[in-house]
């Protein structure tokens, strides 16, 4: 059904005819296969459904006038960036897609170290511009490559920096939103004209209502800028590297330094970590290169240093001595930067790393300490510039089953258990890669002050080209959420497959009375009630989705 | 392959974005960030290679079919590759260049393509060369009263082998000659191709047209085995991308050399040197088919292998081109022997950003092609240098048709210098 040629106009009148499309081609790049890596959703073997027309908004003013004839026609709406997220796919048949990709100003104020940027403003060159003024921002665990916005509005935007930096919602100052119904609100100091050097308070805030503490999830209108903190960056004012693709090596000077810490158990791992969140010396930290999978982390970071080699390159580094040692070495480990302001500044945080070390008999893994996996991990975690290494192995992971609970020395406690169950199903089930159980990964602190997060993301790797693999990889995360849910009280699939209760399997969003089904089931109605309220309050004419959980009372 | 052979890697695509831009590793500013000229005119999440990857897997499954809009968009690439080289950043299992030529391949069988390309391969039949209104009779004005040896009719060590834009373009038949001139001055046995010179066509394989590619290829492997050439010298970047990435897989098998790289030997060699420190303060910009795309062609023909249940491998060993080995040291090295002061841009060597005239674009698609030409221009002034030097005469003329900065080709500064 294509929209009245009356309402196609009306919209080509907001945007211009060059920012409007109703292209079949066109359409069909707008749909989140839903066989990817997209957000916890599925994964299923389809995608999700066509738009109706993708329009391209260049201002504020434009999403409002945008917005409006949404409501005016009542047409479902949903907005995107740079497109990863199944959260920014429209979920109704007759909706129009927002493509933010035209809305890309930002500015800093220096002085009081604040940044604003519109939607298309990712963060890896975000913070490019930050290290020109000797400032940093947060870069999210999603990657480099995501909005600033979709990370502040739409998650918590937790990354290996947030220990330092604080994360994407901690930092959050002022935002402007359309809200659904086509109003824009401002708050905190931009609400009173002013630059975006404070956020709300005291009292009820907006922020609050409207992003809460996980996010909105691409809900309730667009956000279309936002003021956020920055932080001291004592490095360079670029990011000064040297070689080529895919090998780039940070050259810093000797007040950033990365490392991999490495302890005998998970216990002391556990205890070590905490005391790192606490001690305030880590400028970056994240149990990252575990993703690849205990059995072969050692041999892939061999691979991606040198261009030359390739994943088919895995068992032959396997059976070299030094690639052996190196993977035992690093079985439970914590990859970490420190970046000083000064030379004692620097000599403390150095003098209180080897503390904690030591204090947990711990060891600095020889190889990773060698200078060219050092500066190539300086530059990961600085920038997080190889953040999609999540897909090297299949494309697709999907993870977190289980170990997200919430208390970092309980998940440590669990964590054998956890991998030895997965390597089970490695062995067993060839539908994920057999890479030796363990491929958890997570940063030092991030949402609420840390300790938790860790672990929090255990990944399974599968193929979207495969269809056994996908159903295979979905009844493997059910099976073991289930278990630990079970046997240890864990949010398994609560948190794991959370799609799984904000779009339907179809990916069709769900109506009011599925929703309701859904959320009386619940132990605690009453978040979801008073969702329903505001949603009723901010969005009448119901045009976002259901990734707003929420729960008409009168149902009940 | 055909479209439908990569149906994998369009549904492995992760979605991830780096396509879009230059590896985060290495990027400066926002302004300077993308790497698209494609996505970056269009707009349209269709126009990234991610996009593509979309729309193919819709076409090889004869899902939609083409409109005019789509037919565009598929077209309006440049295959400069940047795409390919942030993609491989992460990613090693997917082909994110090969995919989007392969999608014009099958909008050209489907009988869809722009006007002005079929000028282009019209050109290509009847005058062997991909710029419609020039003439083969016209092809050997270039030398002038220059002579050198016809190696189709008397044998030669050296190829010279100028390329269309050399050939047909007057302001650069001087250009051409002081080439030919420095590799002669070398004491190479050279000749040229005489009246059997023609096209690459070259940039007929970026635009998917690959039945044309390949009987032009044919001609010109037939032509270059006939002179016993062990060598051949090129100044233009696609000519060299052609001969040395694509024409190997064709039976061509003499080693490939662009002028800077001839040039930079040659110093080294103590063959050549310069009598004049020019001073001037330049920028370069890598050409993408001498940069990124410049690196040896390695024969493979295998299969997927799956490993360790699902990571998907090559049998044998697939080559994997990144960019890594392009040829990006001979002009710097160049620029500087002539005494120039070299200001990089943000965005160079294997991340470089297009001139604008990739895959025929500046013929058939000259709004996307000026677009990406003025985003290029805008750098170079932001470097505060004088000019834009490049090592291929695609570039320089789609950066002499924005305007805005005064460009030359290196050879030209390498001739000021002698």
């Amino acid at each position: 059904m294509a929209l009245d040629r009356a309402i196609y106009k009306a919209f080509e009148q907001v945007v211009g005819k060059r920012n409007i499309s109703e292209d079949p081609g066109v359409l069909e790049t707008y749909r989140c296969i839903a066989a990817q890596s997209s957000a916890h959703y599925g994964p299923y073997d389809h995608k999700t459904p066509t738009p109706q027309a993708v329009v391209m908004p260049g201002s504020t003013k434009e999403v409002q006038g945008c917005i409006r004839l949404c409501n005016k026609y009542g047409i479902h709406f949903k907005a995107s960036t740079t497109f990863w997220s199944a959260h920014g796919y429209i979920d109704d048949d007759y909706s129009i897609q927002f493509d933010m990709h035209r809305m890309k100003n930002f500015s800093i104020d220096a002085k009081n170290m604040t940044m604003t940027v519109e939607p298309y403003v990712i963060a890896g060159t975000a913070q490019a511009e930050a290290m020109r003024y000797g400032l940093t921002c947060n870069i999210p665990g999603v990657g480099c490559s995501s909005s600033l916005v979709a990370n502040v509005s739409g998650w918590g935007g937790p990354g290996p920096s947030s220990v330092y930096t604080g994360s994407a919602a901690e930092n959050l100052l002022c935002f402007e939103w359309v809200l659904p119904n086509g109003d824009i609100i401002h708050t905190g100091s931009e609400s009173a004209g002013l630059a975006g050097f404070t956020d709300e308070g005291p009292g009820p805030a907006l922020r609050a209502l409207l992003r809460s503490g996980g996010g909105l999830r691409g809900e309730f209108g667009i956000c279309t800028r936002i003021t956020f903190k920055l932080s001291p960056w004592p490095g360079p004012s670029e990011m000064t590297t040297e070689g080529h693709a895919p090998a780039y090596f940070a050259k810093l000077p000797d007040n950033i330094r990365a490392f991999t810490l490495c302890f005998p158990d998970w216990d002391r791992w556990g205890k070590a970590m905490m005391l790192l969140c606490e001690s305030d010396i880590i400028f970056a930290g994240h149990r990252q290169f575990s993703m690849f999978g205990r059995d072969i982390k050692a041999a892939m970071l061999e691979i991606l240093i040198d261009p030359d080699k390739q994943l088919c390159d895995i068992e032959e580094l396997n059976k070299l001595e030094s690639v052996q040692k190196t993977n035992k070495s690093i079985k439970i480990e914590m990859y970490v930067v420190v970046a000083g302001m000064t030379k004692e500044d620097m000599d403390w945080k150095l003098a209180a790393l080897n503390k904690i070390v030591e204090m947990y008999d711990g060891w600095f893994d020889e190889r990773c300490n060698q200078k060219d996996l050092e500066e190539w991990m300086q530059s990961y975690f600085i920038r997080m510039g190889h953040k999609n290494l999540n897909y090297t192995l299949c494309g697709s992971y999907e993870g977190t089953f289980g170990l997200n609970g919430g208390n970092l020395l309980y998940s440590a406690s669990i964590a054998e258990e956890a991998f030895a169950v997965k390597r089970e199903w490695e062995e067993k089930d060839t539908f994920i890669a057999r890479i030796g159980g363990d491929s958890s990964m997570g940063g030092l602190s991030a949402m609420g002050g840390g300790q938790g997060p860790m672990l929090w993301e255990f990944f399974a790797h599968f193929d979207a080209h495969d269809k056994k693999s996908i159903s295979g990889l979905r009844n493997f995360i059910d099976n073991v959420s289930t278990k630990f849910q079970r046997e240890h009280d864990c949010p398994g699939p609560e948190f794991c497959r959370c799609n799984q209760m904000l779009r339907k399997e179809s990916g069709y969003g769900f109506t009011q009375e599925e929703m309701n089904e859904i959320y009386k089931k619940m132990p605690d109605v009453n978040p979801y009630i008073y969702q329903f309220k505001v949603q009723k309050l901010f969005n009448p004419n119901d045009l976002t989705g259901s990734y707003y959980p929420r729960l008409d009372p009168a149902s009940l | 392959m055909a479209l439908k052979d990569y149906i994998a890697m369009e549904e492995r695509c992760s979605n991830c974005s780096f396509c879009k831009f230059v590896p985060f590793d290495v990027a400066k500013s926002i302004r300077f960030g993308d790497n698209c000229p494609s996505g970056c005119y269009n707009n349209f999440n269709t126009a990234f290679a991610r996009g593509r990857f979309q729309l193919g897997l819709a076409i090889a499954r004869e899902e939609i079919g083409y409109t005019a809009e789509t037919t565009r968009i598929i077209h309006e690439c440049m295959s400069c590759g940047a795409c390919d080289v942030s993609c491989k950043v992460c990613r090693y299992n997917l082909e994110p260049l090969e995919h989007n030529i392969a999608l014009k391949n099958e909008a050209i069988k489907a009988g869809h393509i722009l006007p002005g390309q079929k000028k282009m391969i019209k050109s290509l039949e009847e005058e062997k060369t991909l710029m419609p209104g020039k003439k083969k009779a016209n092809r050997l004005a270039w030398l002038g009263k220059l002579e050198v040896k016809d190696a189709m009719k008397s044998k030669a060590e050296v190829l010279f082998f100028p390329g269309c834009r050399y050939s047909y373009d007057k302001k650069l038949f001087s250009v051409a000659q002081g080439a030919l001139k420095i590799v002669m001055a070398t004491g190479a046995d050279v000749g040229i191709l005489g009246e059997a010179d023609m096209c690459c066509a070259g940039r007929a394989y970026q635009m998917g047209f690959f039945d044309e590619f390949n009987a032009a290829a044919k001609a010109n492997v037939k032509a270059i085995k006939k002179t016993g050439a062990k060598m051949i010298v090129t100044p233009c970047a696609d000519c060299y991308h052609a001969f040395k990435r694509l024409y190997p897989e064709l039976g061509l098998d003499v080693e490939v050399l662009h002028i800077t790289e001839f040039i930079e030997r040659a110093i080294d060699e103590g063959k050549l040197s310069f009598s004049k420190k020019l001073g001037y303060t330049v920028t370069y910009h890598d050409p993408c088919h001498l940069g990124r795309q410049g690196e040896p062609y390695v024969a493979w023909h295998g299969k997927e292998k799956k490993i360790r249940n699902q990571i998907h491998t090559w049998e044998p060993r697939r080559p994997r081109y990144i960019g890594f080995y392009g040829i990006y040291d001979a002009p710097r090295k160049i620029i500087a022997a002539t005494g120039c002061n070299l200001e990089e841009m943000e965005r160079i060597k294997e991340y470089a950003w297009c001139c604008g005239a990739g895959s025929g674009c500046s013929e058939h698609s000259p709004e996307l092609s000026a677009f990406t030409a003025n985003e290029r221009i805008e750098e170079a002034k932001a470097t505060g240098a004088q000019m834009i030097v490049t090592a291929c005469p695609w570039c320089k003329g789609n950066f002499e048709k924005a305007g805005g900065m005064e460009v030359k080709d290196i050879l030209e500064l390498v001739l000021e210098a002698m």
